[in-house]
């Protein structure tokens, strides 16, 4: 199917973008591999899509002492290419090699995927197991928004209305850090039916039908979830704990 | 007005945003050797190259390739590694219809230029992303790996580290399959008195001004008529459709069929009331089959928190109702689904 009608703004200046946002109908577009989807889908029917990888700073990756900022519009081959800092003994590197296919890593960004908040997609699950931090930019300037806060329910984050996010600032981990990363879908590149994160002192299941949970144990994962559900997502939560403990 | 580079050559292409970059190659450049098929991702038959990397030419508007080169199978003609893959693929068998074989190629070449010498269970990996429907990927992947096994070795990446198929707790057993494929149970408990909840269960019309997003536009007899918008996100569908209405003791069933576009849904939806110690216990079992567009987008489980949230909600307006105030504003999905999921 094709897409309805729409114009595209590509953004030059943030003032510009955001401008761009406030009008009815708009919708920022970044590597657009899973808006485009729905848009052709007509699933989504956007009067704008205001396209905002252009912006300047979108696309850098700033390696600091405590960790490292990435720029929204880093793709998710980037990453998977070590073309960016790494700060996590290998793990974004790893997860982004799982990310759908190399096609589509090659256009779709980190912060795209983000705000798309799909709860099977990998950067929400592990940028709350990060314990990372969202920085977006709005018509009253920056706010910091904890990655574990972001996600509110499918699809639907807390970012508001006519906000952009410029980058994810993600701690660094202790060198020789051990972690583990489960995902379980029928075939490579699939959506998660089930996501399983382990990294020092954490364990995060993800992919269960909204945000994703930090466990304590095997034993807090949400009662709501149905029994396949639950049984996945404890499986995947074992698996990447004993990767980390293998480690 | 756009201007890109297509195969080396400047081109000028008077399209609107709407036109994805694989439409404006075969039309506005005929350039047909790119292929289109699901439109959505999934297939890979429409993959060229964007600045040299593939992407899929249905997931770009052709305006978001301004400035850029791209590269299709037309402008692999006299390049090196797709002539081997294409002397490899003939030897071995690696096509038959031909419709997925140009996204083939240029996934194929940037396999081998990417990394080199690599074995057939990365290639597989790597593949997974081009669907085939003829070869069953055998052909394929020989081809692949014999154009790979004569380039250079590149410096290989450290293994990947998978994770180890350990047991895990089995928690529960999987419900069985019914007539509509997908079917969710639900309970709400009522804080208010059986009769008093049966009252209002009774009627369709209290029903529908109970169940945020529902509209009752006719009722006659067993008949019923109405509309039921819902929205996940940016997904928004709005459903208008006819049904079946039956009741019994303390309990009630509809059955019905709906449409929003391209989309088809048919549904049934059965419920009971049983006493409860503080009032009453209304017991829900909804089973549907989605069709269209929002089925190939959509998975059960995200609907399964929907639907749960707006049980819990419709439970909430029923009581309001039963003793005689309005229902309450709509509550955001946020609150909906956390309260189902964490139960708080």
């Amino acid at each position: 199917m094709k897409p309805v009608a729409f114009d595209y703004a590509p953004a030059e200046t943030l003032a510009g973008a955001l401008a761009a946002l406030a009008a009815p109908g708009a919708k920022p577009l970044s590597g657009g591999q899973s808006l485009a989807p729905t848009m052709n889908l007509r699933l989504v029917r956007p009067a704008t899509l205001v396209d905002v990888k252009p912006l300047p700073g979108l696309r850098d990756a700033l390696e600091t002492p405590t960790g490292l900022r990435l720029g929204a519009a880093i793709t998710h081959a980037e990453i998977e290419d070590g073309a960016v800092p790494d700060v996590t003994c290998g793990f974004l590197a790893h997860v982004a090699r799982g990310i759908a296919y190399r096609a589509v890593r090659n256009r779709g960004t980190i912060g795209g995927s983000l705000c798309h908040a799909d709860p099977a997609a990998d950067w929400p699950s592990c940028m709350a197991a990060l314990n990372a931090t969202m920085i977006v930019a709005g018509q009253g300037g920056e706010r910091r928004i904890p990655a574990r806060e972001w996600m509110r329910a499918p699809f639907v984050t807390a970012l508001a209305a006519g906000e952009i996010l410029l980058a994810v600032e993600i701690p660094r981990l202790p060198p020789g850090s051990r972690w583990g990363y489960a995902k379980i879908n029928r075939k490579v590149g699939e959506f998660a039916k089930a996501l399983g994160v382990a990294l020092p002192g954490v364990l995060l299941a993800g992919a269960i039908e909204g945000p994703p949970a930090l466990l304590g144990s095997l034993d807090d994962l949400p009662p709501g979830l149905d029994a396949q559900h639950r049984q996945l997502a404890a499986v995947a939560v074992t698996r990447a704990a004993a990767m980390r403990d293998a480690a | 007005m756009i201007t890109l580079t297509v195969n080396g050559e400047a081109r000028r292409l008077d399209t609107p945003a709407r036109t994805h970059l694989a439409d404006a190659l075969r039309d506005g450049c005929g350039l047909t050797g790119t292929h289109i098929g699901c439109e959505q991702g999934v297939c890979g038959a429409c993959t060229v190259l964007v600045d040299g990397k593939p992407a899929r030419s249905c997931l770009l508007y052709a305006h978001e390739a301004a400035g850029k080169t791209v590269t299709t199978i037309e402008g692999l003609d006299d390049d090196a590694v797709a002539e081997a893959l294409r002397a490899a693929f003939s030897r071995h068998h690696a096509l038959q219809c031909g419709y997925c074989t140009p996204g083939m190629m240029v996934t194929a070449r940037d396999i081998v230029l990417r990394l080199g010498a690599v074995d057939e269970e990365r290639i597989r990996e790597e593949l997974a992303g081009n669907l085939c429907r003829c070869t069953g990927y055998r052909g394929i992947v020989r081809a692949i790996a014999e154009v790979a096994a004569n380039r250079p070795v590149l410096p290989a990446a450290a293994p990947r580290r998978e994770a180890p198929a350990v047991a895990a707790p089995v928690l529960a057993t999987v419900a069985p399959a019914v007539e509509l494929p997908n079917r969710i149970e639900h309970q709400e408990a009522l804080a208010v008195p059986l009769e008093a909840a049966w009252a209002i269960l009774s009627d369709p019309a209290r029903i529908a001004a109970c169940l945020p997003g529902a509209a009752l536009t006719r009722h006659e007899g067993a008949v019923l008529e109405g509309t039921f918008t819902a929205s996940l996100g940016p997904i928004s569908a709005s459903f208008a459709g006819v049904g079946e209405w039956a009741v019994g003791d303390h309990a009630g069933s509809v059955r019905g069929r709906g449409r929003d576009g391209a989309n088809a849904a048919e549904g049934q939806v059965e419920f009971h009331l049983t006493p409860a110690p503080e009032g009453a216990l209304l017991n829900v079992v909804l089973s549907w089959r989605l069709t269209g567009p929002l089925a190939q987008f959509s998975r059960p489980a995200l609907l399964r928190g929907l639907v749960a949230g707006l049980a819990g909600q419709f439970a909430r307006n029923l009581e309001r109702a039963a003793r005689g105030e309005a229902p309450a504003k709509r509550l955001s999905l946020w609150a909906l689904i956390r309260a189902w999921i964490f139960g708080r």
